[in-house]
Parts: C-alpha cells; sequence; structure tokens
C-alpha cells in the first residue's frame, strides 16, 4: 500500500472544537429578528373522516398572526389532511404566533369535527379482505395466484394442443384457490432466479419461518426544525437541519411552485439524521407557508413526542422465510414473502427484500415483497434502509441450518460466501471484495475459535452487506496567498465527512492538515451536492474533491513553470512547496510564494473545481460475533462481547470510521433487544423517549471494531462507504447469540425479556 | 405551558394557607422532576406551583440509632445514597434512591416527591414500606401520621386532603440483625420506570438462622405500591431456607394484579414479581449475614 501523510491517519475532527464547546448553531439556534413561533395541529385519530375545522376561537387569541389549512396551499399539492385523516399526528392545519406557549394554546383552540373509522395497524390484518381500506377498493395478487396468471398468460400465446387443457385446470385452480389476494396493498416487487420448488426438493434441511421486525425510529439527537423567511419580492429563505440542502430546495419547489432561483436554503449543523432528515418533512413546507403569509420569520419546532406521530420511521415488516440446503453444508434454495408496512403513503423500503440473498452463492431465490397501508405515519429510510430487516431473516434461518446439520456458523458461512466472478443472483458479477476476509477477521478478533462459555451464555455470528450510494457532487478548491487551501462545498457533514474531504485535499496538495480549511455554503452558494445518506459522501464528495485537488495541483504546476521558467514535467509537489527535479542548481518554491505571485500577475487566484457523476461502488460487508448471557429467570440479556469487523476499502480516517461502526452496531442492537414503536387503536403508545427504548450509554455493550481493507476501485484512494453496513447484520447477531445461549430462538423483535421467559417457559423450562 | 404562579414557602403554614386556598389548582413543588415535566407535556394544568424545598422542616436529614430517621420530604436521593450512615442503615432505601431516573434526576428528585406522585412503578414507595416508614403531613388542623403503606389510593391519588401536603418521613431505628434490599426490573440499565419492583426487609434472629420478622413490599403490580401482608407474615418464626424464601415469594405473587401495557405484560409482571420477591428477600438475608 503506498505511504499516505494525511489520509488514513486518525486525525481530529474538523468541528470538534465548535461541537463540544457548544459554539456549534443547530436549527433552534436560528432566530432572526421578528420571527414568529409555528406548530402544527394534528390529527387525534388514525382513521377518520374530517367532517369540519374551526379556526374562529383560535384567531381572536391575542398574538396569532396566521392560521393556515390545506385551503391556503395555492398549489393545491397535500400539505395538510383536509377531508380524512390516514394516522394520529397527521397535519390538519397549522398556526404562527408571537411566541410557542401562545402557538400552543392556539393550537389547541382549534376545534375539528371527525367521523371516526375502522382502523387497522397491523400487516398481517391490513392485507385481509376484512381490513378496512386506507386508499381504494384495489386488491393485488399474492406469489401463487401471480404465478398461476402467468402461466395462463403464456398458455394462452401458445398454440398447440393441449393448452387449452391445462388452461381449464388452471382457470379452476384459480377459481378455488381463496387466499393469496391482498389488500391495501401500496407497492410490490417480485424476483425469481432458477427454480426454488427444485431447490427445495434436492434440499435435505429446509428451515421455514416467519419473522416480525418492528417500526423503530432514527431517533436522531435534534428533532426536526426550520425556519422560514419569504421577502415581497418571492424569495424565500430556509434554514434547514437537513441531510441535504438541494433536495429541500428542490422539494420546496415542487410542492408550493417556487422557481428555484427564489429558494435558498442554509443548512445549519445536524443533530442526527440516519436517513430520517431527509427531503421535506415535517416542517418545511409548513413554515414557508406561514412566513408567506404573515410576511415574517417562522420558525417550526418539533417536540420529540411529534417526532413520533409524525416523524418518518423505518419500516417494520413481516418476513416468510424458507431456506433449503444440504447436509454438506449448500445452500439450494432460498424463498421469501415479505409484508412491509408502509403506514399511510408507499414509500416503505420493500425493494430491500433481494437481501435475504446475503453474500451467498444461492442457485435459486424467489422473492415476493408488498407495501402494506396501516394507520400510521409514512416511512422513510433508516442506514440501509430494509437491509436489517431482511438481513435478519436470512441470517435467522442459516444459523439454525447450521445447528441443524452440525457445522460451524462461520464455516458454514465461508463455504457458502460468493467471491470474486461470482455471479450476484438477480444481479451481475462480483467485483474485488472482502467477504470471506471480514468474516474471518471478526472471529480471529473474537477468540471465535476457541471460543467457551458458562452456563446461560451463548455466541452468535451475523454478516450483512451494503453497497453505498453515489451522486452528482460539485467541490471548489482556492489556494490562500499564505499558501493555505479552502475547500467550498455543499454537501452536509455527518460523522466527519467534512474531516475526511479536508485529508483528501491536504493528501494531493501535499499540505499538513491543519493548513487546509473546509467552507459550507447554502444553496445559493455553494456547487449542487448530493444528500448525505446512503454511505454517499466520503465516496462521492471524496472523489469530487480529488478531483478538484488534483486540478488545483494541475493549474500549481502550470504557474509554477511560468515563474521559474521550466518545464511542467520538471516539478514536483512536495510539502507544501514546488521542487524542481534534477536541475543543476535546485529550485524550489513555496506553495504561498506562488500564490501570491499569481495574484499580481496573468495568473490570477488559483482556483480548482471538481465536478463529478457516477461511478460504480463495490459492495461492503459487516460480520459481527456477540457474546451474551441471559438471565433465564427475567430473560434479560447482557451482552458479554460485540464485535465488528467492516471491509471499508480503505479508512480515510480510521477513528471516524470505527465511530460509524460502533454506531451502526450499537442501533443494531437497540433494534433487536429494545426499540419498537408500539400501536393500539389510536395511534402510537409509546411517543417519547422514556417508553420508547434506545439504550443510554449505561447498556451499551463496549464495541470492538476491526477494520478490513480490500479497496474499491474506485472509491477515493479505495475507499467505500462506510456508515451503513454495520447496521445490517446486528439483529440477527443478537439473535443468533441468544440460541446459543438459552436454546430459544425469539422470532419476533426486539426480543425482549418477556420473549424470552415465554419462550423458554413453551420450551418445558 | 401555560402561565401559572409560584411561591418560594418559607414556613410549614405558609405552605399550608397557600395550598388550601388555591385547593386543586395548587400543587406543592420539590425537586419537580415529575410535577414540571406534567404541566409542561399538558398532562396537569396548575394555577400554583408552591415551592416547599425552602422550609425547614422538608430539608431535615438527621439519623440516631436510637431515633431511627427522619427525613424531610424534599431531600434529594442523592442526599441520601451519599450519606454512608444512612445507606447502612437502610440499604433497601439506598438501593431505590440510586436507581430512580438517572444522576442527574438523583440531584433533585426527592423520595417525598416519589411518594406524593404516587406512581404504582414509584420505587422509593417499597422500600418505605418495608421499612415501616410514617407520613408526616402537614394540613389546615395540624399534623397527622400515616404509614406509607396507606398513603397512596390509586394512580396518582393520595390520602392527602386539600391544604395538605407532605413534610417529613420518621422511619424506625433498624433492629439488630435485619436489613433490607430493593430491585426492580427493567429492560434498561437506567433511566427508565420499573416493569415490576419489589423491596424486602428481614429482621433474623442472633442465629441468624431464622426468621424473626420480614415485610415485602411490591411496586408495578397494582393500583398502588403493596405491602404483600401475608407473604411477609409467612416467613415470621421460619427458619431461613429456599424454601421458605420461595414460599413468600409464591405468596406475594398471588396478590399481584397487574395491567398489561407498553412496558410489560400481565404474565410477565406475576411472573416478575415471585422472581423479584425471593431476590430481594436473598438479598436482604445476605445483607445480614455479611454484616
Amino acid at each position: 500500500m503506498p505511504e499516505y501523510s494525511v489520509v488514513g491517519r486518525r486525525l481530529p475532527r474538523v468541528d470538534a472544537l465548535e461541537k463540544v464547546t457548544g459554539a456549534a448553531k443547530y436549527g433552534a439556534d436560528v432566530h432572526p429578528p421578528g420571527m414568529l413561533y409555528g406548530k402544527i395541529v394534528r390529527s387525534e385519530y388514525p382513521h377518520a373522516k374530517i367532517l369540519h375545522i374551526d379556526t374562529t376561537e383560535a384567531e381572536l387569541l391575542p398574538g396569532v398572526r396566521a392560521i393556515i389549512t390545506q385551503a391556503d396551499v395555492e398549489s393545491g399539492r397535500k400539505v395538510f389532511a383536509s377531508d380524512k385523516v390516514l394516522y394520529s399526528g397527521e397535519p390538519i392545519a397549522a398556526v404562527a404566533a408571537t411566541d410557542s406557549d401562545i402557538a400552543d394554546e392556539a393550537a389547541g383552540l382549534i376545534k375539528i369535527e371527525y367521523e371516526r373509522l375502522p382502523v387497522v395497524q397491523n400487516v398481517m390484518e391490513a392485507i385481509q379482505p376484512t381490513a378496512p381500506r386506507l386508499h381504494s377498493d384495489e386488491t393485488k395478487d399474492g406469489p401463487s395466484r401471480r404465478g398461476i396468471r402467468n402461466r395462463l398468460k403464456q398458455l394462452s400465446l401458445d398454440e398447440s394442443e393441449g393448452s387449452s387443457e391445462e388452461i381449464r385446470t388452471l382457470e379452476t385452480e384459480l377459481e378455488t384457490l381463496e387466499e393469496d389476494v391482498y389488500y391495501n396493498i401500496s407497492a410490490e416487487t417480485h424476483t425469481e432466479i432458477g427454480d426454488v420448488e427444485k431447490g427445495f426438493a434436492e434440499s435435505d434441511i429446509v428451515v421455514e419461518n416467519t419473522y416480525t421486525i418492528p417500526r423503530v425510529h432514527q431517533t436522531y439527537m435534534e428533532p426536526h426544525v426550520s425556519v422560514a423567511s419569504a421577502d415581497s419580492s418571492g424569495k424565500v429563505t430556509v434554514w434547514a437541519s437537513t441531510q441535504g440542502p438541494f433536495a429541500i430546495r428542490s422539494g420546496i419547489a415542487g410542492t408550493l411552485g417556487i422557481p428555484l432561483g427564489k429558494i435558498n436554503v442554509i443548512p445549519t449543523i445536524m443533530g442526527g439524521g440516519f436517513g430520517g432528515r431527509f427531503g421535506v418533512t415535517m416542517t418545511h413546507v409548513p413554515a414557508v407557508l406561514l412566513s408567506q403569509k404573515t410576511g415574517r420569520p417562522v420558525r417550526v419546532q418539533v417536540t420529540r413526542k411529534e417526532e413520533f406521530l409524525d416523524g418518518r420511521p423505518a419500516p417494520g415488516c413481516v418476513i416468510k422465510m424458507k431456506t433449503g440446503a444440504t447436509k454438506s453444508g449448500g445452500i439450494l434454495a432460498c424463498q421469501a414473502l415479505a409484508f412491509w408496512d408502509s403506514g399511510a403513503v408507499s414509500g416503505a423500503s420493500i425493494g430491500s427484500t433481494i437481501r435475504v440473498r446475503g453474500v451467498y452463492k444461492i442457485p435459486n431465490l424467489k422473492v415476493d415483497a408488498y407495501g402494506v397501508y396501516t394507520n400510521k405515519s409514512g416511512t422513510t429510510a433508516y442506514r440501509a434502509p430494509g437491509a436489517p430487516q431482511a438481513i435478519f431473516a436470512a441470517e435467522s434461518q442459516l444459523d439454525e441450518i447450521a445447528r441443524r446439520i452440525g457445522m460451524d456458523p462461520v464455516e458454514f458461512r465461508l463455504k457458502n460466501m460468493r467471491e470474486e466472478g461470482d455471479m450476484i443472483p438477480g444481479g451481475s458479477q462480483e467485483p474485488v471484495i472482502g467477504y470471506k476476509e471480514t468474516l474471518k477477521a471478526v472471529a480471529d478478533a473474537a477468540g471465535w475459535w476457541n471460543r467457551d462459555k458458562s452456563h446461560n451464555q451463548g455466541w452468535g455470528v451475523a454478516v450483512g452487506d451494503w453497497t453505498n450510494g453515489c451522486g452528482p457532487g460539485g467541490v471548489y478548491v482556492s489556494i490562500h496567498e499564505d499558501g493555505s487551501a479552502r475547500i467550498f462545498h455543499g454537501s452536509m457533514d455527518i460523522t466527519g465527512t467534512d474531516t475526511a474531504i479536508t485529508q483528501i485535499v491536504a493528501e494531493i496538495l501535499t499540505l499538513p492538515y491543519e493548513r487546509v480549511t473546509i467552507t459550507r455554503g447554502d444553496t445559493d452558494s455553494a456547487p449542487y451536492a448530493t444528500g448525505s445518506g446512503g454511505s454517499v459522501v466520503t465516496f462521492t464528495m471524496g472523489n469530487t474533491a480529488k478531483l478538484a485537488a488534483e486540478d488545483t495541483r494541475r493549474r500549481i504546476l502550470e504557474l509554477a513553470a511560468e515563474r521559474l521558467n521550466t518545464e511542467i514535467d520538471n516539478f514536483e509537489l512536495r510539502d507544501g512547496k514546488i521542487f524542481v527535479n534534477g536541475a543543476d542548481s535546485p529550485k524550489s518554491i513555496s506553495l504561498g510564494e506562488l500564490a501570491a505571485f499569481s495574484l499580481n500577475t496573468r495568473g490570477g487566484p488559483i482556483v480548482g473545481k471538481g465536478s463529478f457523476a457516477q461511478q460504480s461502488s463495490t459492495p461492503a460487508l459487516a460480520a459481527q460475533i456477540a457474546k451474551v448471557e441471559v438471565d433465564a429467570e427475567t430473560g434479560r440479556i447482557k451482552v458479554l462481547k460485540l464485535v465488528s469487523s467492516q471491509d471499508v476499502g480503505f479508512a480515510i480516517n480510521p477513528m471516524a470510521v470505527e465511530g460509524q461502526i460502533e454506531g451502526g452496531t450499537v442501533q443494531g442492537y437497540a433494534w433487536a433487544i429494545m426499540e419498537e414503536m408500539q400501536y393500539d387503536q389510536n395511534g402510537n403508545v409509546n411517543p417519547g423517549l422514556v417508553d420508547y427504548r434506545v439504550p443510554t450509554s449505561a447498556d451499551l455493550p463496549t464495541v470492538e471494531s476491526v477494520i478490513v481493507e480490500v479497496p474499491a476501485p474506485n472509491g477515493p484512494f479505495g475507499a467505500k462507504g462506510v456508515g451503513e453496513p454495520p447496521i445490517t447484520p446486528t439483529l440477527a447477531t443478537m439473535s443468533n447469540a441468544v440460541v446459543d445461549a438459552v436454546g430459544v430462538r425469539v422470532n419476533d423483535l426486539p426480543i425482549k425479556p418477556e420473549k424470552i421467559v415465554a419462550a423458554l417457559h413453551n420450551n418445558g423450562n | 405551558m401555560r402561565a401559572f404562579d409560584y411561591i418560594p414557602a418559607k414556613t410549614v403554614d405558609e405552605a399550608v394557607a397557600l395550598l388550601a386556598e388555591k385547593g386543586d389548582q395548587a400543587k406543592p413543588l420539590s425537586g419537580g422532576t415529575d410535577l414540571i415535566v406534567m404541566v409542561r407535556e399538558g398532562r396537569r394544568q396548575l394555577d400554583l406551583m408552591v415551592d416547599v424545598k425552602d422550609i425547614p422542616e422538608t430539608n431535615v436529614l438527621s439519623y440516631s440509632q436510637e431515633t431511627g430517621l427522619h427525613l424531610g420530604a424534599a431531600v434529594p436521593c442523592y442526599q441520601i445514597y451519599a450519606d454512608d450512615e444512612i445507606s447502612a442503615a437502610y440499604p433497601g432505601l439506598a438501593d431505590a434512591a440510586k436507581i430512580i431516573g438517572g444522576t442527574a434526576i438523583q440531584g433533585r428528585a426527592s423520595v417525598g416527591g416519589n411518594l406524593c406522585n404516587a406512581s404504582p412503578a414509584a420505587d422509593t414507595i417499597p422500600p418505605l414500606i418495608v421499612l415501616e416508614a410514617v407520613c408526616v403531613i402537614a394540613g389546615p388542623n395540624g399534623t397527622r401520621d400515616v404509614p406509607a403503606e396507606q398513603f397512596c389510593t390509586g394512580p396518582g391519588q393520595t390520602v392527602l386532603e386539600n391544604g395538605e401536603f407532605l413534610v417529613s418521613f420518621k422511619i424506625p431505628a433498624p433492629k439488630n440483625n435485619s436489613s433490607s434490599y430493593y430491585l426492580r426490573f427493567i429492560p434498561r440499565n437506567e433511566m427508565d420506570i420499573a416493569v415490576v419492583g419489589a423491596g424486602a426487609s428481614v429482621v433474623l434472629d442472633t442465629e441468624k438462622t431464622s426468621f424473626v420478622s420480614a415485610r415485602i413490599g411490591l411496586a408495578a403490580v397494582a393500583p398502588t405500591p403493596l405491602f404483600a401482608e401475608e407473604a411477609s407474615a409467612s416467613l415470621a418464626g421460619r427458619e431461613v431456607s429456599d424454601e421458605a424464601v420461595n414460599a413468600a415469594a409464591e405468596a406475594a405473587r398471588h396478590i399481584a394484579r397487574p395491567i398489561s401495557d407498553m412496558r410489560g405484560t400481565i404474565e410477565q409482571r406475576v411472573h416478575l414479581v415471585e422472581v423479584l420477591t425471593r431476590r430481594a428477600l436473598n438479598g436482604a438475608i445476605h445483607r445480614v449475614k455479611e454484616s
């Protein structure tokens, strides 16, 4: 591996000081003069017709400046519910007032008359013919019915004899097939490779189970907040805490019909997002509408409770899954039928169901996935959207197979893992990958090969894969006349990406890390940048920044050639200086001298630019091993060891990478054993951080991170996206460890203590 | 949050007068870790908060081996567990004071407030019950004493009448060969509300082989914290053994009448009563034997 001086080092974050001193300005710190306080009025019921909205009394309250409903949305795009509400917490109106207490009081004075409708919260109930319908009466065929219909379609094109008889048989079968028609379906996706029935028939062992994964909230530290200010010319300024300011700009433009050029989004430092702070969400559009109506800046800031009622959490789902293998440990077939709880709007991560295939050679695969409407808020991305759910089902099945055939679960996985050149089921050929290296690394680090355990203790292993996204971005680099450099860009920092970008630019320009600074612009001043999610930032913006730095270096060498009157090829940029190679009398010029010279001559300021669109990225594996101890009387799980390895391609900043590995692993651990948004007929019943349980620092195991580096051909210095992979295996890691400890498998997450106690009881313990 | 008045009372009489005047529109404020949260979330509307933590009687914290513990209702939890002598004399109370909320909360939250909030899941109430704490209540007609197990009458409901407030606790001095223990079950390690809580106090004979007496208190298994009277009585005079402890735990299980909610199910709570009662008793016994 080449020697680097800035990348690959554990350097402190560029924003460390402002974060630890509290100087960092978050969304709620924005307070333009004359600002009003907005409050959203929300539905009390999960499913109801709105009969009447009466704002009279609220309007009379002193201090109230505006009340808006859907009638105030000129574009006609839905911002507020007007005739029907589909979940508790759905926005119906918004108030702006001179202080937040008045806004709260006014919100309470708005009288809404409802006619309650029957409610459905459970996906398996929602697909039944008896379930209340949220959107329409449309039905969808299930996998078997679809299969018959597809065969019928084929046969109708086939003119050979005998087909008409088969058509009759199939038509009769279709009529008698009573189930397999689903209701409240928002979306569907189907994949079939090979012949699963044949695969199962040839298998020595087939395991089949139903897995239930709960809806969980991203639980970012900072609740959603934005401040909008519309001026008399129609220009709208929005301060937003967001993962992607450019998406906020286009979202507001699209929803309210305002030209892009009249919207400036100023991003504030973000208090966590994890996928839940993407695009126009709870606060942006109401803030703009209230500001347009009052002519004053308006802040809309939601409470933690509102986050639970109207946030866009990760979807829960039910996955029925079946895997077949030979006695010698070869996987032959894998089939999954998934129902994703998409809430009241379409959008659950149903496409991720295919991830049940994992990183294994599976000749026969069938995946059918449906998004199902229920009376809950919609869902959105959460760190590797959909992957933890699908991988939980698949990696649980593999663990069960390994146990039943008496094979070591790590060996079983290694035996079936794909290598470079293998076909990904339903995809292309594997590029250079590090699946086996990553699993072996975690097994070695955890002491898997000579593991010991006492009574009620157990070890679990699982792996999860994810491939980082990629998007367009632009970066400028400017050299100051003192030889330092500044980076200008428009992507949001998440967990150290500004630091990684800075390290990359410093490396290319051979400057010390401290001599490079980074500035984030707003959407009026920064070049476009893709949103910070999907593990894209270091890959995309790192590549972009690298291009910009290389462009800058080219310009530096050009100017140096002019200044020193030599050919450009003779130069070398080293330690922030330009040296002439092989000359009789060695000559050099510092970057500062050159930049100052350039300002006073024909050169002008030294500016480089990088513009980047797309490059294919490379899959990354996370592999984890947990050792747990279960209190068999109370069902409480104690984690004794949690080791997490990950192929990161190349760690631009190993410290930041470890932070990502620890964070993702902890979120997966929490999802496995405690997090769950609970619902009853009135809506979410645990909308707060007392009863929506996320682990506190007192609950967290020490995560041991193991960095594996199999470089990505297109990544900057070989880097892969690191943010998402570590959450993907943990649900199964924890469950598999519990099985090893007490012999019961809880397929209905989270693995709450009472479920372990009940399962042990049913096992006769 | 709707505006309300705030008056820091300097004397018991002043507090009683203010509370009596405003009736159910006024509440005494001590650490505020329950009350302020409730008012801010709109779960409770008030015209007046009477701050009682400046009153000398609510801040008393005195212990002697002869007279026992006099604990002011506004004394924050940390003062109890930070006092080695009190922690040693009433370890069950210190167990509870140490686990309420989190470290920051314990700097503010009081045992008196925990009792007056009357949550069925309150952590300090089972220890107060098993330590035979008596609540000293001040009101328009003077003061009266109420045993801790009789103080709560329902979720959020207490025996306090109009104008009354809790001033302090009197907890008898620990007997020879006695100790106490409290534990709760929560899925997390802190910042959580008990799914079930169990406290126990035991008095053993001089050989430490038989029970002289025992008391068992339970939380989060009924509308109020419970004194498990029969289970407690079953231990008196019996030899210290797994059988005796298990039988008492089994008896405690029978008085549990919990609900299912987002924190736990009926089945789980009933099961946990037995497990935790056994552990609380064994914990208290272990402490006596170690001493």
